[in-house]
């Protein structure tokens, strides 16, 4: 199954704090250890700018509004990504439980519809 | 430049509710267009199932604590991505605005750059 793995903003994120070369390095090697298990094959993970760099296109009726980043709301905003493959939800928290962040902050693991799911949408009236 | 497009969560969403036929049509015609515009071509997006089916693992000192969703605070959460290679930020509003909403009731869709992965410097 896939699932697309958030970490959360954290304050120091959405400030553009930079992460210490040792720190860098330990996420580095989780990574490596990530894609030799075959979890994070296709290598598509990122991380993301401050939310004040970014864009909200606000979707009323046929209008859309613009609104210019920062967004306030920290507790939920995204700060990286990583798609992997696991065969459960369970094998998926043990690999978030090993990696090497030290500072206080969440990992959401986010199961993805499947090809089967968006069929049976599809198909029905 | 890369850029992160996530479609946010709203009730309905959180509560699974599949979208109609017409809507997949739409968006599988704004999807082709954007492969065929280049800004999609490595086809990287999904849904995602509502927070109800995730895990979330806190991260404090040495403790790792796992809670079971659902999460509560629907407004900022996500339902769905798109990576997408652009030119600037602007071509990539251009183009979220060209989407079908995707949910039943007015909705947001955020765009967020990517850092390079060769640097942490806001490029």
């Amino acid at each position: 199954m896939k699932v697309m793995v958030f970490a959360k903003a954290t304050q120091n994120t959405e400030d553009g704090t930079p992460p210490d070369p040792e720190a860098i390095q330990a996420m580095h090697d989780f990574n490596e250890a990530l894609i030799a298990a075959g979890i994070l094959k296709d290598q598509i993970l990122g991380g993301l700018l401050p939310t004040q760099f970014a864009k909200r296109v606000h979707f009323s009726g046929k209008n859309r509004t613009v609104i210019d980043g920062p967004f306030t709301e920290t507790k939920e905003l995204v700060t990286g990504f990583a798609l992997w493959e696991v065969k459960s939800i369970e094998e998926a928290v043990e690999w978030a439980k090993k990696s090497p962040v030290t500072t206080e902050c969440e990992l959401d693991i986010r199961p993805l519809f499947t090809e089967e799911d968006v069929a049976a949408w599809a198909n029905l009236k | 430049m890369k850029v992160m497009v996530f479609v946010k969560a709203t009730p309905d969403s959180e509560a699974e509710a599949p979208p109609t036929p017409e809507l997949l049509n739409a968006m599988h015609k704004y999807n082709e267009a954007l492969i065929a515009a280049g800004i999609l071509k490595d086809q990287v997006l999904g849904g995602l199932k509502p927070t109800r089916y995730a895990k979330r693992v806190h991260f404090s000192g040495k403790n790792r604590t796992v809670t079971d969703g659902p999460f509560t605070e629907t407004k900022e959460l996500v339902a769905g991505f798109w990576l997408w290679d652009v030119k600037s930020i602007e071509e990539a509003v251009e183009w979220v605005k060209k989407c079908p909403n995707p949910m039943y009731t007015d909705s947001d869709i955020d765009i967020r750059p990517l850092y390079s992965p060769e640097t942490w410097d806001p490029v």
